[in-house]
């Protein structure tokens, strides 16, 4: 097995943005609700993880569980708070809760404030601990482990209500949705993958310091979420897979990649503002309308 | 205009960089990354214009082993997710003999145990996170490390300039944070009472703070920041109408800072490794050319930068091309006449081992105060 | 002492306040939060410096960066938000934060990545209140702004197109069947909004002496705290909300040091707020 270390590299990091945009698809693209925060939840996973290998001992495995489960508990609380405080004040509160966060990481002790959490054990299977390879097959694992979480919500009763919910949160409540409780429970399903994204974010890294999980990781995210195609799931990974790849492409105009990358968002926007595989993208409406010529021709005959 | 010019200027890079494989055979090739956008891209302009200085002033003797030498240089945005990745491609794709790391210590720290794993020497030019050395054998840090400066510090501060009352200004980011702590332990053995007071990096409003610390009439204020909050701290503290001494560190040690403070950068005394009244013709070589060529004063990470690029060079002359025998000759330096300074060598480690200049603001630039080379302050504790 | 953290309270009060109101006066009758506001008030202070440099006139460099950042408002909204009314709330969003970064690295390109001084000397000098001491340079920025809020207030409050920018903010289509001229509302808006945050990114640009791409870091996001404390689209509880952040900080930090970094202070502050009035401070419950 000899893939070079840069591509596997690369393929965790993006495999990592991946569920992050999955993760924020749930709360912001199935269930409407503005997350601007999601990189500290992120966060949380990734200090809950680091703090429980290093300092209790505890296996990676199981600390990858308190990871999510951490990560989801606050996460709810804020799906507590969304149910009190709406919209663009919502969004702006998520914003706080990012800068508070990492706050708390700075300020306290326990948190190794500046100086980070280092030593962070890689996760070992049957004694063997595992290398970089190790590392992407336990990504795309989890990657495939969000997708399936995000399909099974798309299809089910709950993707509906979250769908109502999005679309009219009024009409909704007067259909008869629970939809303080459906809010509750897609933010803590999202900040739960986010923390699962965190843990294993830590150990890949072996170290892991406050400046990791701030606002702009945030806004990356999001970012992600809505050039793929906020609401769907190809979306968010096309969008992470690009934008994520972005920097590392663009390596040759050095100086000019931030340029780039901000007139790019811009230009997303006003060319394809539901997303590059959005419903109804150019991208999308071309391949249904090929898929359709294809079959018509078999269906006539 | 800047349309036009940016796909020029994307062409000519993208011509240079394709032209660059086609040279590898024979050139040697040295790994470089810096914040060069992003949040810390004065830094990294700095190192990065030192890097080139270096590297042409290498190649202009002849190369190393020689052969000329070839700069990769990357941009890590400050982020060790960035830094990461490159690392990778600097040792695969690139395959350099070594590394300079001319980022701050988080992307540093990050990438230390990747080098160290793949066996390429990396050098870091100026980070101040004691762990980053603890990756291994192959990773040396050009900079002293914080505590060795914060107890530097604390030995201009009680005994060069006979301070007893003082207030210590700590940054809260890993730099300040390490340097605050050996500062206060150092200064309180000499018998100095220290009151410390935490400020957020990035801060530029110091007079809540300031005003308060006014009525404890300090005769000294050690502030850690680097140049934009002690510039900041020096101009408001003379505005509020305190008179007591300001000891900064190495962060204070920019062209920017007088540019921000004005007339109150005057009389502020900073620990160091840059002395500008060396007389040395390295120190005076380097100093003319950065000068000349960028139009500005060279800072500390720069002279860091430059010095780490000549030590590799050197390195490269004496073992050759093989990363195990290039590691073995950095650690092999003796008594290198550096840029900034003398320097003695690296610990079992790899940290430096070098004095700490001690310079005062004076009618209009930094000059030669002091220097502490006593063995038992410079050598970093274990 | 206490009037010390005072002055300096309202200093720092009254610059968040300028900043803020330009994207009070926007998400009023657009709804759209408009993080590029920030690049605005950068590229004012560039623009203010560079005149001042080449003239030695601040009043000049004032009026340059007023009139420069207005029209450059008047662009955002025209090839930027405007095209995307139309779309979820998100899309301007990510538009506004693309053309933040966008902005910001073109200064450091334009400009280079190092801090430049605004030497400015200021018609005032040494102002000494009991305790306090007052440097000119706050004086004048305190001046500067008592006077654009005052024109602020004059505007929305007396002129026509502030009780048509009032109109729309409260109700849009009834403001349309009424016949107010929207797109000039909304142009007039950004012009006026975005040569105040330029003034502003002067002041702090003179300030701290010091002017360089990354200043809008901050006010991008800590501004629209500010802007939601007030009730989003306030203009009156925009300065209170500026004011009260500026205060509370400055009295925090003065008397009990940083326990926390001053903008999660302000956030805390901010969700507190928000759990007690999920309105903002002066918000409509209807909103």
């Amino acid at each position: 097995m000899a893939i070079p270390a840069y591509y596997v590299t690369v393929g965790i990091v993006t495999g990592i943005y991946i569920i992050l945009a999955l993760s924020l698809n749930i709360i912001t693209g199935f269930a409407g609700q503005p997350n601007l925060g999601h990189a500290a939840f992120f966060g949380i996973g990734a200090y809950t993880l680091a703090i429980l290998t290093t300092q209790f001992g505890m296996s990676f495995w199981l600390a990858l569980l308190a990871a999510a489960v951490a990560s989801g508990a606050v996460g709810s609380i804020l799906g507590l708070i969304s149910l009190r405080v709406r919209e663009d004040f919502l969004a702006i509160t998520t914003i706080g809760i990012n800068f508070v966060v990492v706050s708390i990481f700075l300020y306290h002790p326990f948190f190794g404030q500046a100086f980070g959490i280092g030593g962070i054990p890689a996760p070992s299977l049957f004694g063997v601990a595992f290398g970089r390879t190790g590392f992407l097959a336990l990504v795309a694992a989890a990657v495939l482990l969000v997708v399936w979480v995000s399909r099974r919500i798309e299809g089910s009763w709950f993707g509906l209500a979250l769908e109502s919910l999005r679309e009219d949160e009024a009409a909704a409540e007067a259909a008869g949705i629970d939809t303080r409780r459906f809010k509750v429970i897609a933010f803590t399903l999202g900040t739960a993958l986010a923390g699962l994204a965190g843990g294993i974010y830590a150990s890949f890294m072996t170290f892991i310091s406050p400046g990791d999980f701030t606002f702009p990781l945030s806004i990356t995210i999001l970012c992600m979420a809505v050039v793929g195609g906020l609401g769907t799931i190809r979306g968010p990974v096309a969008g992470a897979v690009i934008l994520s790849l972005a920097p590392e492409i663009f390596r040759f105009v050095m100086d000019y990649r931030l340029l780039v990358y901000g007139g790019l968002l811009v230009l997303m926007m006003r060319v394809q503002p539901t997303g590059l595989l959005g419903r109804d993208s150019v991208l999308v409406r071309r391949w249904q309308r090929l898929i359709a010529h294809r079959r018509r021709p078999l269906s006539a005959s | 205009m800047s349309r036009g010019l940016l796909l020029v200027l994307a062409i000519l890079i993208s011509v240079t960089a394709a032209a660059g494989p086609a040279l590898a055979a024979e050139t040697i090739k040295i790994g470089f990354f810096a914040p060069l956008t992003g949040p810390a891209a004065a830094d990294g302009k700095s190192v990065m214009q030192a890097a080139q200085l270096a590297v042409d002033e290498i190649n202009a003797r002849g190369g190393a082993a020689g052969k000329p030498v070839e700069l990769v240089a990357y941009d890590d945005r400050f982020d060790p997710r960035e830094a990461v990745a490159i690392a990778n491609k600097l040792i695969e794709q690139d395959r350099v003999v070594a590394v300079v790391s001319g980022s701050y210590s988080g992307p540093t720290r990050a990438v230390a145990p990747i080098f160290q794993r793949a066996g390429i020497p990396m050098i870091s030019a100026y980070g101040v996170h004691p762990d980053i050395t603890l990756a291994g054998d192959y990773i040396f840090q050009q900079s002293f490390i914080g505590p060795v400066q914060g107890k530097a510090g604390a030995e201009v501060a009680v005994k060069l300039l006979n301070a007893r009352n003082i207030v210590s200004l700590v940054m809260d980011n890993d730099f300040g944070r390490s340097l605050g702590k050996a500062f206060r332990e150092h200064a309180e053995s000499l018998g100095a009472t220290v009151h410390e007071e935490l400020f957020p990096f990035g801060e530029k409003e110091f007079t809540p703070i300031l005003a308060r610390i006014r009525g404890m009439n300090p005769d000294l204020i050690y502030t850690t920041g680097y140049f934009m909050e002690a510039a900041l701290t020096v101009k408001q503290a003379r505005e509020l109408g305190i008179t007591a001494q300001i000891l900064g560190t190495e962060g204070a040690d920019s062209f920017q800072f007088p540019e921000i403070a004005g007339d109150a950068a005057e009389g502020v005394v900073i620990t160091t490794n840059l002395n500008r009244d060396d007389e040395r013709p390295i120190a005076r070589r380097f100093m003319e050319l950065y000068r000349a060529r960028f139009g500005h004063e060279p800072d500390m990470v720069a002279a860091s930068t430059y010095d780490a690029f000549i030590i590799l060079a050197m390195a490269i002359d004496k073992a050759g091309t093989d990363p195990r025998a290039i590691r073995d000759a950095i650690a092999e330096t003796r008594n290198f006449e550096g840029v900034t300074g003398l320097i003695a060598g690296y610990t079992e480690v790899g940290e430096v081992l070098k004095s700490v200049q001690v310079q005062q603001f004076r009618d209009g630039r930094y000059r030669f105060l002091a220097v502490i080379d006593d063995i038992d302050l410079i050598t970093p504790p274990q | 002492m206490l009037a010390q953290q005072f002055v300096s309270g309202i200093v720092i009060g009254g610059v968040y306040a300028l900043i803020a109101m330009g994207l009070t006066l926007v998400y009023g009758v657009l709804r759209i939060l408009h993080v590029a506001h920030a690049a605005v008030y950068a590229t004012g202070a560039y623009v203010g410096l560079i005149t001042f440099q080449r003239t030695d006139n601040l009043w000049l460099g004032l009026a340059a960066a007023a009139v420069f950042c207005g029209l450059f408002g008047v662009m955002i909204h025209r090839f930027v938000y405007g095209p995307l009314l139309d779309q979820p709330r998100i899309v301007p969003l990510i538009a506004s934060i693309g053309l933040f970064i966008f902005s910001q690295d073109f200064l450091r390109l334009l400009f280079g990545p190092y801090a430049m001084s605004f030497p400015a000397s200021v018609p005032f000098g040494l102002l000494e209140l009991g305790d306090a001491v007052i440097p000119g340079r706050q004086v004048f920025i305190l001046a500067v702004t008592a006077v654009l809020l005052a024109l602020t207030w004059y505007v929305v409050g007396r002129t026509r197109l502030g009780l048509a920018w009032t109109a729309v903010s409260q109700d849009a289509e009834t403001a349309v069947a009424m016949g107010v001229n929207v797109p000039r509302v909304v142009a007039f808006n950004f012009l006026f909004g975005s040569s105040i945050a330029a003034i502003a990114g002067i002041l702090v640009g003179m300030h701290y002496n010091s002017v360089y791409p990354a200043m809008g870091e901050m006010p991008a996001y800590k501004m629209l705290a500010v802007v939601v404390l007030g009730g989003l689209g306030s203009v009156p509880g925009t300065v209170v909300a500026a004011f009260l952040l500026g205060l509370v900080e400055t009295l925090l930090v003065g008397f009990a040091g940083f326990v926390l970094p001053r903008d999660a202070i302000a956030f805390v502050a901010l969700i507190a707020i928000l759990l007690l009035r999920p309105e903002g401070l002066f918000g409509r419950s209807d909103a």
